[in-house]
């Protein structure tokens, strides 16, 4: 048995302990409980808790980060909608894309976004983001950020400000108030 | 040391090496140096010239002439003048001595020159990619007949 392998049986056993011996609980594979709850007013509910707590990841990518830092900062306040900035996408909820994606970040974004916890929601914010703006056909940037990350809201701008920030949480509150975000499949 | 005597010091020891020597204004000159001893010629100018600050190094594509040249930006702290001293060096397999064991931070110099233009340091202690991913190397970006930008529009806008 080589290395992999003999980490795999040691992670599957540690996974497997645990979950029967506590006493009236019970175990499924499918996802037919939460499907069910997608159909009814509970789903309502969880939205309403999610759309009021978006907090979104402070990755400052081109110049376009230094509105999403002020964004976050005393000024504009975003706490009063809920939307606060944490320093880890492990606490976050919404991922910012805020510059330009070179090919050699495209990996770590996309680790940074593996990273956070579902359900999660992505917004492109400024033009190098959506299209590649000034540095569009340049050799070591990417466009199409979509075919990458299920986009919600895009911001244009170069850079955008920051009230247009705070709009597109609105925004992306009524789209996930009218389930119609990409965050979940509905 | 003002600039001509800075000149006639660097043709006096190296005869051979530097040509095209000229003042650009007071403060500036201008050589060109052949490529097999520059490690030679920028010892003598920290040690003897006390020429201890490289500025900068990087490189230039001439594709009509054929040549890529890599330049040192040289400046001193007890002379007020700044050398550029040029490289010339054939496009088809560009290949000079590194002078980080000179100056030690030619280092990041060499190796963004290098993947930006394919220029390969001889006896450079760590010649690999400094900013490109590891999918453009080889690539030479800017290099004048670089073609690999993609040419396509980004779909969401059209
Ligand atoms: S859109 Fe403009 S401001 Fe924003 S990262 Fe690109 S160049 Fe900078």
């Amino acid at each position: 048995m080589d290395e992999i392998e003999q980490t795999n049986v040691e992670q599957n056993d540690v996974l497997n302990v645990g979950y029967t011996d506590v006493p009236g609980t019970m175990l499924t594979e499918s996802n037919a409980i939460c499907d069910f709850i997608k159909k009814t007013k509970i789903q309502d509910v969880l939205n309403w808790g999610r759309k009021n707590s978006l907090w979104f990841t402070v990755n400052a990518m081109g110049c376009c980060g230094v509105e999403l830092l002020a964004t976050g900062m005393a000024h504009y306040d975003t706490d009063r909608f809920g939307i606060i900035p944490r320093n880890s996408p492990r606490h976050a909820d919404v991922l910012i894309i805020s510059g330009y994606v070179t090919r050699k970040y495209l990996p770590a974004l996309k680790r940074i976004w593996d990273q956070m916890p579902a359900p999660k929601w992505c917004i492109c914010f400024g033009d190098c983001a959506i299209s590649g703006g000034p540095f569009y056909e340049s050799y070591s940037t990417r466009q199409n950020i979509e075919d990458y990350f299920p986009v919600d809201v895009y911001v244009p701008g170069c850079p955008p400000r920051c009230e247009a920030l705070i709009q597109a949480f609105v925004e992306l509150q009524k789209k996930i108030e009218a389930k119609k975000d990409k965050g979940t499949e509905y | 040391m003002d600039a001509n005597s800075i000149i006639s010091s660097l043709t006096g020891k190296f005869p051979e090496d530097i040509y095209d020597a000229s003042v650009e204004s007071d403060i500036r000159i201008v050589a060109k140096v052949k490529p097999e001893n520059v490690v030679e010629v920028c010892r003598y100018l920290k040690e003897d010239l006390s020429f201890g600050h490289l500025c900068c190094e990087l490189g230039a594509d001439y594709p009509d002439r054929n040549e890529i040249e890599t330049v040192y930006i040289i400046g001193s702290y007890d002379h007020p003048v700044v050398i550029t001293m040029k490289a010339l060096l054939p496009r088809d397999n560009p290949e000079i001595e590194s002078i980080v064991a000179v100056y030690w931070n030619a280092n990041w110099y060499e190796r963004e020159t290098y993947e930006m233009y394919g220029v390969k340091y001889l006896n450079h202690p760590d010649l690999k990619p400094l900013l490109l991913p590891e999918e453009l190397h080889g690539e030479w970006p800017w290099r004048k007949d670089y073609k690999g930008f993609p040419n396509k529009t980004a779909r969401n806008l059209v």
